[in-house]
């Protein structure tokens, strides 16, 4: 399918991988259909694009990439509108904020993104683990570092 | 709103199948116990507003550039 987007033009999307999100993002319950949009070949976060609404989009990254023992626990309704059956299924995303041109970046862990991988059907999920907030700084490795490393190793 | 007075250790029953009991009252603060199917979601209000305000911040971020530079690159490339 086609899609129309303000960030990224029009861009073609396989109809298998749509999101179906039947709740929407909270405070965006009218949209329910993403998709994933990886905007350049390597980048380590993704775009959840909303294929209904062209200017909704937001920053996506896997928080186990950031945050070590980042664990949740998807409440018994959440797991029925998922209709998830096995945990593995479960695909995570945090949402990413971006503030002052970069200064400030912080993920949201206290409502991730799941998706069950086995059907597409996901949902903003709140978790009820006080420990975890809205806002967690979200700390960048530096490419450059990171390729040097890669070449010395 | 319907506003209803209650004792310690007495509830309210919505419906037929969500009970929600006062378990303490201490000062301006009060300990509920709530019995409801799997699936009925409960949260504390102000976390979901937390949340609508966060995702709306998240929403706002249009610069494609701009967030490619501030989380840059994955070490794979």
């Amino acid at each position: 399918m086609r899609v129309d987007t303000t960030r990224f033009g029009s861009i073609d999307v396989d109809d298998s991988a749509v999101i179906t999100m039947p709740s929407g993002l909270i405070g965006f319950e009218t949209c329910t259909r993403f998709c994933l949009i990886r905007h350049r070949a390597g980048e380590n976060f993704q775009w959840l694009q909303s294929v209904e609404e062209p200017g909704l989009a937001f920053v996506v990254v896997d928080p186990a990439a950031y945050f070590d023992g980042y664990e949740i626990e998807i409440s018994d309704s959440d797991v029925d509108r998922l209709g998830l059956v096995d945990a593995e299924d479960a695909v995570v995303f945090t949402i990413v904020t971006i503030r002052d041109g970069g200064a400030s970046i912080t993920a949201n862990l206290a409502a991730p993104i799941v998706i069950n991988s086995k059907n597409n059907i996901g949902a903003q999920v709140v978790l009820q683990n006080e420990l975890y907030t809205t806002r967690h700084a979200l700390i960048v490795r530096q490419a450059a570092q990171q390729t040097t490393t890669a070449k010395a190793a | 709103m319907l506003v209803l007075a209650r004792k310690v250790g007495q509830s309210i029953v919505i419906s037929d199948n969500i009970e929600i009991l006062v378990i303490e009252v201490r000062g301006d603060q009060v300990r509920l116990g709530i019995e409801a199917p799997r699936s009925i979601p409960v949260h504390r209000k102000e976390l979901l507003e937390q949340i609508r305000a966060e995702n709306l911040e998240a929403a706002a971020q249009t610069d494609v550039e701009a967030a490619s530079q501030a989380l840059g690159e994955s070490p794979e490339t």
